[in-house]
């Protein structure tokens, strides 16, 4: 039976559709079977953060409205073991879908999937609701700013209000010089306000940008945030791994500097 | 030596949150908070600062924090 995990935020911009994407993508290459469904009506996106946006004919309001089976709207994305992406429709509207429509959707295919992950639009209203009518959890996605926590706060409200239990953090884009030096709140910080339970932390890395102008994962072992996300994966599946420490100094050159500061103290 | 702006974003969230928790006014926050000590205060012997008063998601919390405590 799979686990149905919204992946939602209040604010927008903050990486929902990112961390969708590459949570999806981290899940499969674990061997999990996965179904990543982008439940943003009228803003289609996650195809293209995928790369898979010349592959689309059928979408979410197709299978919905019965226009095409969900095998015809399913797009399998070869590179991957056993990822599918049932993309939205880029010319309707939030109106288009009931939250029992998707409800019943996701009830006819949780069986098929290990998880099945629905991202999220920004916002609070009906787009919101239909995402989270059928999820089992949710991960809130912010990043350390204040209209960022404060949005994730109302959300984390209203997903409580709707039942949903089990609701976990993931703090985005933390910038560890800017923490370091008093002008970005920690990890802590944010964590303590929010009072919600932490799934992970993904670094400011710029190969995010880079792996998104080309359409390609940056889950992996090959950069900061890379690795972040792939822990992850690790996590949701249940693996014990322990948060990341950013606030450690590792290069040689701060290493020396902290050595420098800490004899200063004396 | 100047603030940090990370202590001035805590502070400025922890006011917003808090408004946000019950949907009133920041304003309207601190008169609830003198309301309810005047309240408490008409039935036991008792300190503003010993009234502990924390908004959280789904509740709010009123702690006594005095001496025989």
């Amino acid at each position: 039976m799979g686990e149905v995990i919204v992946i939602t935020s209040g604010k927008g911009g903050v990486g929902k559709t990112t961390t969708t994407a590459n949570i999806g993508i981290g899940l499969s290459e674990l061997e999990k079977k996965v179904m990543v469904i982008d439940t943003d009506l009228g803003l289609r996106n996650l195809d293209v953060v995928m790369g898979l946006e010349n592959r689309i004919v059928y979408n979410i309001v197709d299978v919905i409205e019965g226009n095409c089976r969900l095998k015809q709207a399913l797009i399998k994305d070869k590179r991957f073991p056993e990822l599918y992406l049932l993309p939205s429709a880029q010319t309707r509207d939030k109106s288009s879908v009931s939250p029992e429509q998707m409800r019943k959707l996701i009830d006819d295919i949780r069986e098929d999937y290990d998880y099945i992950l629905l991202d999220c639009p920004a916002g609070i209203e009906q787009g919101f609701q239909n995402a989270i009518a059928g999820a089992d959890r949710s991960i809130i996605v912010t990043t350390p700013e204040v209209s960022a926590i404060r949005d994730a706060d109302r959300i984390i409200g209203l997903l409580e209000m709707s039942g949903i239990r089990r609701n976990e953090l993931i703090i985005n884009r933390l910038r560890i010089d800017m923490v370091k030096r008093g002008d970005m709140m920690s990890v802590e910080d944010v964590t303590e306000i929010l009072a919600v339970d932490l799934l992970g932390v993904i670094p400011d890395d710029e190969q995010v940008v880079i792996a998104t102008n080309q359409g390609e994962p940056v889950v992996g072992e090959e950069s900061l945030a890379g690795k972040s996300y792939l822990n992850i994966c690790r996590r949701l599946t249940g693996e014990e791994i322990p948060m990341e420490d950013f606030m450690k100094p590792d290069g040689i050159l701060e290493r020396i500097s902290s050595l420098f500061h800490r004899n200063q103290g004396v | 030596m100047s603030v940090s702006s990370v202590s001035i974003a805590k502070e400025r969230l922890r006011n917003l949150l808090v408004s946000d928790r019950i949907q009133c006014t920041p304003d309207a926050v601190e008169r609830l908070t003198t309301d309810l000590y005047h309240t408490v205060s008409k039935y036991m012997e008792i300190e503003q600062e010993d009234l502990d008063i924390k908004i959280t998601r789904n509740d709010i919390h009123i702690r006594y924090m005095g001496e025989n405590n």
